[in-house]
């Protein structure tokens, strides 16, 4: 194994190189992981909604509570209007959490920890939530930048501070994911060498921290997942119910 | 918090190994950014189909099943429940009947033992009237005559006593008029 930390977040290609209108769309280990990640959670959902039993068993009952969560994550956030876009933000929670989880295995690789893909994701939800506000209000979605009971000198700059801030949403939301995984499967690697390299004298400590870690970066792992999903909720809520 | 140690860990890679992002973060090698787009989009595309055609419908009609079933168990438990309510309460009057019955007769079995008590009584009672008033004329009868009797015996006693005294006969008239008009003045005395 090397020893450089970063080293577990190469992409490398699997398989043929593939290569379309002279652009690399070769089969990578990113690849894999998502195909592994979304086999996971098909076959979940698979198994959890086979049997129509009145009494749920284990995994039935967990793919209803995955359901019932995000579903009242959405009424809570973004009302009724949301509910035609209950199976894309369930879809998302969904493969970012089971992304994130699956990078906790070892020798695994974490999808969501390229700013490509969480860029990516962050970018759809961006657009699409722009063009479902002016769809829904035409230019009256410009006022999103205009918030009300703002005394008249200040406006301009709260509007430049508003505009700002509705730009950065695509970069914050998808740094946030990217950088958190990043980070702790950074420090896992980090702690797991010094494990290796301070023998089984000293090495006890940052294995005690690995650990800790490890328990931490499952937190984390959901919690990410929950907060992606809620943002979207929240960015689909100014776009659907403009409140100003 | 902890962004800000990857954004530092970032930085200090990139710092060090701007131009070989394979060694630095690999994130910021372009080499496999469009395969991972690619990648991304059709994945998330056929998880999305999915579950949005297949799963979450039939996790909706499991819930949606669960919860009729038990709207319906409820609706039947207080269908159930207002019947035997229905149920209570006929049972109630009909207790409620039985005790006003039972009153009834308990009161007409009354008045009529009460009658027949009174009747009775009221029977009892001229008789034992009859026999007082029997008993009192017998008194009284028995009253007259001893008087009439020691009337006589006095006037006997008198006429003997006054004959033995005085060796006369008197005229038994006088004697007897003193005799009654003695007993008069005392006979409040014994009756």
């Amino acid at each position: 194994m090397a020893s450089n930390p970063m080293q577990q977040f190469t992409v490398f290609r699997i398989g043929p190189e593939i290569k379309i209108a002279g652009v690399d769309l070769s089969f990578t280990n990113a690849s894999l992981f998502m195909v592994i990640s979304a086999s996971i959670i098909l076959f979940f959902l698979f198994f959890g909604s086979k049997e129509k039993k009145i009494i749920p068993d284990k995994i039935q009952l967990m793919a209803e509570m995955f359901y019932s969560f995000v579903a009242k994550m959405i009424s809570d956030t973004a009302g009724t209007k949301a509910k035609p876009f209950f199976p894309f933000i369930f879809s998302l929670f969904m493969f970012v959490l089971f992304c994130n989880m699956v990078g906790m295995l070892p020798y695994s690789f974490t999808v969501t920890s390229h700013i490509i893909v969480t860029l990516i994701m962050a970018l759809f939800i961006f657009v699409a939530v722009t063009i479902i506000g002016f769809v829904k209000h035409g230019f009256k979605y410009l006022s999103i930048f205009v918030p009300s009971g703002v005394p008249a000198v200040l406006l301009p700059l709260i509007t430049i501070i508003e505009i700002i801030s509705y730009l950065s949403r695509p970069v914050s939301l998808s740094v946030r994911l990217f950088a958190n995984m990043m980070a702790g499967h950074t420090m896992l690697k980090v702690f797991g060498s010094f494990v290796v390299s301070l023998g089984i004298l000293g090495g006890w400590l940052p294995l005690s921290f690995s650990v800790a870690l490890t328990g931490l970066e499952i937190l984390v792992a959901f919690l990410q997942a929950y907060v992606f999903a809620i943002l979207t909720c929240i960015y689909l809520n100014d776009a659907l119910n403009l409140h100003h | 918090m902890k962004s800000f140690i990857s954004l530092a860990i970032a930085v200090a890679a990139i710092d060090k190994e701007l131009y070989a992002a394979e060694a630095g973060m690999p994130q910021l090698d372009p080499t496999y950014w469009a395969s991972q787009a690619f990648w991304l989009v059709l994945v998330f595309l056929i998880l999305y189909i999915s579950i949005s055609k297949f799963y979450l419908p039939k996790i909706k009609e499991n819930l949606d099943n669960r919860e009729n079933k038990i709207k319906e168990d409820i609706d039947n438990a207080s269908k159930f429940k207002k019947q035997s309510e229905v149920r209570q309460k006929e049972y109630e009057l009909i207790l409620k009947n039985a005790k006003k019955e039972v009153s009834k007769i308990l009161f007409e079995s009354k008045n009529i033992l009460d009658k027949e008590i009174k009747t009775k009584k009221e029977a009892m009672e001229k008789e034992i009237e009859k026999e007082i008033l029997k008993a009192q004329k017998e008194i009284s009868e028995l009253k007259k005559n001893s008087i009439s009797s020691v009337q006589n015996i006095s006037e006997n006693i008198v006429s003997n006593i006054i004959e033995n005294i005085s060796g006369d006969k008197l005229n038994e008239s006088s004697i007897k008029a003193t005799v009654e008009d003695i007993s008069k003045k005392n006979i409040s005395k014994f009756l």
